[in-house]
């Protein structure tokens, strides 16, 4: 359980940018027992409920347990309860798995682990050294814990990117016949997919493209692919994401990417970056009985060779994607759609701020004619002002980058908190140069990817890579509860 | 005591329904109320008396809680429990709907114009209090979304000339805020209210701000030099009045042109109180000055100084109706 962990680091501050507005309405079903007796209900020091019966006895009364799903399909609150992310997709249910494995054969699971580079780009930050030294010594370390695999989401996205611009090049072309076809909203943010879903459903849904984040390419990637190729059955797979969101817990959790007929999850377990430094902390000083040591810490750990497997590297370092810390979808989007819609190539971005740092516009123009209009929008108040334009019909754009989070993924929510003192614009800077310290590398010329189309989805366009690499949202009914009327 | 507050003129404005508010213009010519019909209602001066001017009907589908005047006088902000905040823009006597704001997520519970008329803020059952700013072309765009309570937030408020807004809440706080490095934060959180803060008012030159809530006191906050420099804001209290209502105070209005403060409580009446000049400024004394018991026949939910004509005092109340007073001071 969390608790015992928490006061030493900053684990109670879970930071979601688009928070929960609500008190949890969710109904929830009450066992009843029989009876006609009168009860009094004591609260204890601990904070449990006890019922003290007439005649003296005593029972401990059952929390109500709100699960991920249930948050999923409520619309009391935007995004999700702190809590329940919390207890449902803990590292506690990794160590679960990894002492099953040590303790019985028979029960034994391959454990995949997938790194996000932005994750990798704090925990840099934390440790001070490069992302790739992190990258090995996170191999390392994961391994040493009996992680069989460690992969990096970049590999995953190169496939998020490519199906993006397939998709966006598709839904331009369309674009008179279909009046939702543009513009086209990324949908790599769990935090603004579930608000457009809750908050503007129908009217926002057609717009969002349908390509699975980088999460979810490797959900994909690893139970289907890589347990194919192992002669494994998915479920005898546990695959966890080290992600800077907590809300890739309830991405991870959605129907949509549960395996119905193998009864498993694509993502199994989702641990944020700055549970990784806890993780690591804890158990140098308990495990390993380091406490007596002044570092405690990745430093410590010695590097391992990559796993090349699915991971976006050159030799020893790993390839970043160009464009912004939160995947980069605008810019590559935008230089496929100049080519292959107006035959222009696009060397340089160059990005226009508009209301603040974190709306800005980037436009293809000819002859004095905008031919494209991207932009990208962070945070809930410029999420806000898109949504609102485009209510209004006052959209100009094609293409819209949205990320939940001010900044972006860089500086998600479950990103490695500021030491105290240290100033968390300097440290979001530090992990911004981090995260682009590593070499770019073009998805278009990624041999590897390239392979996997043809010999796991049998070619670019197939039904299966429209099954395996696509996604739905669904519309959330707003509940309305009278009791929850205040003045 | 004298009696000093004394009745101009009593209307019926928003019959069979509550009067939760209204507002001055700030010619101090008319006079906006809002209510649970769901209605707004002008008000303006023919002869002698008060009367309706118009009705502004179909804006919003639940109870209108709060309107504001924009400072040049033209347009009007309406909140509602129906989740918008509408506006409106005058047109000789006449108001059409300009824009509706959506993005709050319940009920919007006030709003309030800064004084550059450039900015409005808003607040929520949701907890937040949101910035939005108008262009030249009446375009609103969102400019913030902060979330400083942690419960429902009751009022808004901007500081008379600065870019400074502070909000009142249910979980007993207050909070100021401040835009830096493009957005806007809360730079310190007023305690001291051990229940609802309903509402806020600032003094003429903004140096003071007057609070009042469901403890049934007001207090008086002082802006002082912050302790850890950094330019913070930092407020404290130096002065409670207690022991005057014997309810939840619902609302506070300082008077810019005299400085009379006057409240408005859950126990039907309308108090003024007057500070008392000769007093050190870091710890001023007020004492009542009128106190007008029955002043509604129920709750008094709000009362508004005229902006022009001093000591002119409007209140409105639970039982639909609005009461125009005239503060006399002794001689």
């Amino acid at each position: 359980m969390a608790s015992h962990f928490s006061g030493v680091l900053q684990l109670t501050d879970l930071d979601d940018f688009i928070t929960p507005s609500q008190e949890c309405v969710k109904p929830v079903k009450v066992e009843k027992k029989q009876g006609k007796s009168v009860a009094k209900i004591q609260i204890e020091d601990d904070g449990s409920y006890v019922q003290v019966n007439q005649d003296g006895g005593r029972q401990k009364l059952e929390k109500a347990k709100i699960t991920l799903n249930d948050c999923l399909a409520c619309s009391g609150c935007i995004t999700s309860a702190e809590s329940v992310l919390i207890t449902q997709q803990s590292h506690e249910e990794l160590f679960k798995v990894l002492r099953r494995n040590k303790a019985s054969e028979t029960e034994h699971k391959v454990v995949v682990v997938s790194v996000s580079p932005q994750s990798r780009a704090s925990l840099a930050a934390y440790y001070d050294l490069s992302s790739s030294e992190t990258g090995r010594r996170l191999t390392s370390f994961f391994k040493g814990l009996g992680v069989h695999h460690v992969f990096d989401t970049s590999f995953s996205r190169t496939f998020s990117l490519l199906e993006s611009q397939k998709e966006f090049v598709e839904r331009f072309q369309r674009r008179e016949q279909d009046s939702k076809a543009l513009p086209m909203l990324t949908s790599a943010c769990p935090g603004w997919i579930c608000y457009a879903e809750k908050t503007h459903g129908e009217f926002i849904l057609p717009y969002i493209s349908t390509t699975r984040s980088p999460q979810q390419m490797m959900g994909s990637l690893v139970k289907d692919f890589f347990a194919g190729q192992q002669g494994l059955s998915p479920q005898q797979i546990y695959h966890v994401a080290v992600m800077p969101c907590f809300d890739k817990k309830l991405e991870a959790s959605r129907s949509d990417f549960h395996m119905n007929k193998a009864e498993t999850r694509e993502v199994d377990c989702v641990i944020t970056s700055g549970m990784v430094c806890t993780i690591m902390f804890f158990l140098c000083m308990y495990v390993l009985k380091m406490l007596e040591e002044e570092n405690v810490s990745l430093n410590d750990v010695k590097p391992a060779p990559l796993d090349t497997m699915f991971s976006s590297v050159h030799g020893d370092d790993f390839l970043r994607h160009s464009g912004s810390g939160s995947g980069g979808y605008l810019h590559h989007v935008f230089i496929n759609a100049a080519k292959q819609l107006f035959g222009e190539e696009v060397k340089e971005l160059t990005y226009k701020t508009l209301r603040n740092k974190d709306f800005q516009e980037v436009t293809l123009e000819k002859d004095g004619v905008v031919l494209l209009c991207f932009a990208s929008a962070y945070g809930f108040r410029n999420i806000q002002n898109l949504v609102q334009k485009l209510k209004r019909g006052k959209s100009p754009y094609h293409f819209v980058e949205v990320m939940a989070c001010p900044s972006g993924c860089l500086n998600g929510g479950g990103q490695v908190k500021p030491l105290p003192g240290q100033n968390p614009k300097e440290l979001l800077q530090k992990v911004d140069e981090l995260y682009r310290a590593d070499s770019p590398s073009v998805p278009e010329e990624d041999t590897h990817v390239a392979e996997l189309y043809q010999s796991w989805l049998q070619s670019v366009g197939s039904e299966r890579a429209k099954e395996l690499l696509h996604t739905q949202y669904h519309t959330v009914e707003k509940m309305t509860n009278g009791l929850t009327m205040k003045w | 005591m004298k009696e000093s507050l004394s009745l101009v003129q009593r209307l019926s404005a928003h019959p069979d329904s509550r009067c939760w508010f209204v507002s001055w213009s700030p010619n101090g010519t008319l006079l906006a109320s809002c209510g649970g019909d769901k209605a707004i209602r002008i008000w303006g001066k023919e002869g002698e008396s008060w009367v309706c001017k118009s009705v502004l009907q179909d804006g919003h589908q639940r109870t209108v809680r709060k309107v504001a005047w924009s400072p040049c006088g033209n347009y009007l902000a309406s909140a509602s429990f129906d989740a918008t905040t509408c506006i409106w823009k005058k047109k000789s006597d006449e108001f059409e709907s300009l824009t509706v704001l959506e993005g709050h997520e319940n009920e919007v519970k006030c709003v309030a114009w800064a004084p550059s008329g450039n900015l409005l803020a808003t607040c929520s059952r949701d907890k937040s209090v949101w910035v939005w700013e108008v262009d030249e072309e009446d375009e609103y765009e969102c400019v913030t979304v902060v979330n400083s309570h942690t419960q429902d937030v009751k009022h808004v408020v901007w500081h008379p000339t600065q870019e400074l807004l502070a909000s009142a809440s249910y979980d007993n706080n207050i909070c100021v805020y401040k835009e830096e490095d493009d957005d806007w934060e809360c730079r310190a959180t007023l305690t001291g209210h051990t229940s609802t803060v309903w509402s806020l008012s600032f003094d003429a030159t903004g140096q003071k701000l007057a609070s009042c809530s469901d403890d049934r006191t007001v207090k008086i906050w002082r802006e002082c030099p912050a302790e850890s420099g950094q330019g913070d804001v930092s407020w404290k209290c130096v002065c409670t009045l207690s022991g005057y209502h014997s309810r939840t105070v619902y609302d506070v209005a300082w008077c810019h042109l005299t400085g009379a403060l006057a409240t408005a409580c859950g126990d039907d009446a309308v108090r003024v109180f007057k500070e008392d000049e000769t007093a050190d400024p870091e710890q001023p004394v007020f004492s009542l000055a009128a106190h007008m018991a029955k002043a509604h026949s129920q709750d008094v939910n709000c009362v508004a100084w005229n902006p022009k004509e001093a000591g002119l005092l409007a209140s409105c109340s639970d039982d639909g109706d609005i009461a125009i007073w005239r503060f006399q001071e002794e001689d």
